[in-house]
């Protein structure tokens, strides 16, 4: 009796920690005049009158082989990304932009995590290493957690979506595209592909 | 036939004469990464292009095949270790070609010439070509031409190198006897050290061929260190002048700042930039030789001499101090004192003002030979991490070369 009850009780946990009514938003985009499709940033930028929670774990960005990983990461507003120097060679994040007070969080070695927490939504700064010029990466800071990554061949998947008809915004460092209004529905999922170009 | 006789002695005169430069695009494709990750600004090395070329051409700690982004060419899979000696060892080559491009042109203006200003493109141009072969060898080389009073002068040496680790190196080929080499040097012209003559003409500016044992290593809690090097070299030419050979030795230690061969232990900091590199280090160095020269008794001279290299921050103070005692048979022996003093400040990353005094007493005995001293005040522009200007002023202060002022901007870009 005992085993049902805690089942029954685990069930019931889970199924109130996920929204009772979310949909996916899913889709490809194509990018024209870059190698691959990848590293555009599909979101909705904010949702009138509602907030939502800030992460309580950490964001996460390597510095690896000299490259920042990954190269670009949506956030909410008020989330602390940590960088971690996994290289045998010294790095540096700063970024120029005075949305970000134009910080810089010095050098570290290999193996230790610098931190920045990110809190004016709508800023997309981007990020680099003073000591190796080639290094780039951006953190776009948004108002919600509805957010995806392209994969090089296009593909992104924002899930778990609260119902309702948003405008759907894409961003790319190079490339530019238009945002569309969205409906998602209470189940299941809704289609949006971008064309993006210079 | 005389023309090609010409042709051919004065190539022969530049390989003796003609020293080199170091600064290698091909690296920058090698790792993709900025020429400004080795260089404070090329040639000159800052701390990590020092621990890069101490580790043999290499990354750091063993890291170098996951830095390298370009694939090497498999000359023998890893299993024909196990072979051995049935085999030959396996190795690897560069993935794509190793060679770079280093153009140098100028416009030159000579206070006492009677052409006063003049446009000298090029002024060099140098086929560098650098890398490493397998796990324990590595190459540098190139080929050069240079425009020297309208005459073309070639060279083209190269060095071959052992690296059986960051503390052990054997080099074969060009070494490095000079204690003021290229790749510390920021300014186009050469320190007087490197520049001042013997009696019968040797200076430590051409390049010397022989062998070498040196290595490098990490310091108290992986930061600064030592570096020593040890040579024996024909002193004059491809082919020795003498039947004596030359030695030579230098040994360095750096207190603080990143270590000699690398690694980030300890390199905490709240600041960074590749041009900082929070140090001091002195050295000090030794040259023993014997130079002939056409219708003059051999000179047997010995040199010794130190130096200091202080980083703080955005300043760079520099300094080196050189004797040497000159004997020939037949007349008195010349003692002759050489230094410098140099000042680098980095305004802006890509802006960096210098100033050097130089003083050099070719007799230190005779009063009748005058020193020569002069202030060297520059400014260098880093257009793009490749492309750089140099704007150079050498003002002599001594009465005997008083209007010999030169001034020159000199472009410099690597491919």
């Amino acid at each position: 009796m005992n085993r049902i009850k805690i089942v029954v009780s685990i069930s019931l946990l889970f199924l109130l920690s996920q929204p009772l009514f979310a949909g996916d938003i899913k889709g490809k985009v194509k990018a024209k005049g870059v190698k691959h499709s990848g590293d555009a940033v599909v979101y909705i930028e904010k949702i009138d009158g509602k907030t939502f929670d800030v992460p309580k774990d950490h964001a996460k960005m390597d510095q690896k082989n000299l490259t920042f990983i990954p190269h670009v990461l949506p956030v909410l507003a008020g989330t602390t990304v940590d960088y971690l120097n996994s290289d045998e060679v010294l790095h540096n994040v700063f970024s120029p932009e005075t949305c970000v007070d134009k910080f810089n969080l010095g050098t570290w070695p290999k193996g230790q995590i610098r931190s920045y927490t990110f809190k004016k939504s709508g800023c997309i700064p981007v990020m680099l290493c003073n000591v190796h010029p080639e290094m780039e990466a951006y953190v776009i800071v948004l108002e919600t957690p509805y957010h995806g990554v392209t994969a090089k061949d296009g593909t992104y998947e924002i899930k778990d979506v609260l119902p309702g008809k948003y405008e759907l915004k894409i961003w790319h460092e190079k490339l530019k595209g238009a945002s569309v209004v969205v409906e998602v529905p209470e189940h299941g999922e809704v289609v949006v592909n971008f064309d993006i170009k210079r | 036939m005389n023309r090609i006789l010409r042709l051919f002695a004065v190539t022969l005169i530049a390989v003796v004469l003609v020293e080199v430069g170091y600064a290698i695009p091909s690296f920058s494709r090698k790792y993709k990464t900025s020429c400004s990750t080795c260089h404070y600004a090329a040639p000159m090395l800052n701390g990590f292009g020092k621990a890069f070329k101490n580790n043999g051409y290499r990354y750091p700690a063993g890291t170098d095949p996951e830095m390298t982004k370009e694939e090497p060419v498999s000359l023998g899979s890893e299993g024909y270790k196990k072979v051995w000696p049935e085999a030959i060892w396996p190795s690897d080559i560069p993935g794509t070609s190793p060679l770079s491009i280093w153009g140098i042109g100028r416009i030159n203006y000579a206070a006492m010439n009677d052409v006063k200003w003049e446009f000298e493109f090029p002024h060099e141009v140098e086929i560098l070509y650098a890398g490493t072969i397998g796990e324990n060898f590595s190459f540098f080389g190139e080929l050069e031409f240079e425009n020297e009073d309208n005459q073309n002068e070639i060279m083209y040496p190269f060095a071959l190198q052992y690296d059986w680790s960051p503390g052990l190196h054997i080099r074969a080929g060009m070494v490095h006897a000079d204690p003021t080499p290229n790749h510390l040097k920021l300014t186009r012209n050469h320190y007087n050290i490197a520049s001042f003559r013997s009696r019968n003409r040797w200076r430590f500016r051409d390049e010397q061929i022989g062998l070498e044992v040196w290595g490098a290593g990490n310091g108290s809690g992986e930061r600064g260190g030592y570096t020593y090097r040890a040579g024996v070299v024909n002193g004059q030419g491809i082919n020795d002048m003498n039947k004596e050979k030359d030695i030579y030795g230098k040994v360095t230690y750096k207190i603080g700042g990143l270590g000699e061969t690398g690694g980030t232990a300890g390199a905490e900091s709240q600041t960074s930039e590749f041009f900082i590199d929070n140090s001091v280090t002195v050295g000090g160095f030794f040259y023993k030789g014997t130079a002939s020269r056409a219708g003059f008794n051999d000179e047997d001279f010995t040199i010794f001499g130190g130096d200091v290299d202080y980083w703080y921050d955005r300043f760079i103070v520099n300094g080196a101090l050189m004797f040497m005692n000159s004997g020939m048979p037949g007349i008195p022996e010349r003692k002759s004192m050489v230094y410098y003093l140099q000042g680098n400040h980095v305004i802006y990353p890509w802006l960096i003002g210098l100033i050097r005094y130089e003083w050099e007493d070719a007799d230190t005995d005779q009063d009748a030979v005058k020193p020569v001293n002069a202030f060297i005040p520059g400014v260098t522009v880093m257009a793009r991490a490749n492309v750089k200007l140099v704007l150079e002023f050498k003002m002599f202060l001594d009465d005997v070369n008083k209007k010999n002022d030169t001034f020159t901007l000199q472009m410099n870009f690597g491919l």
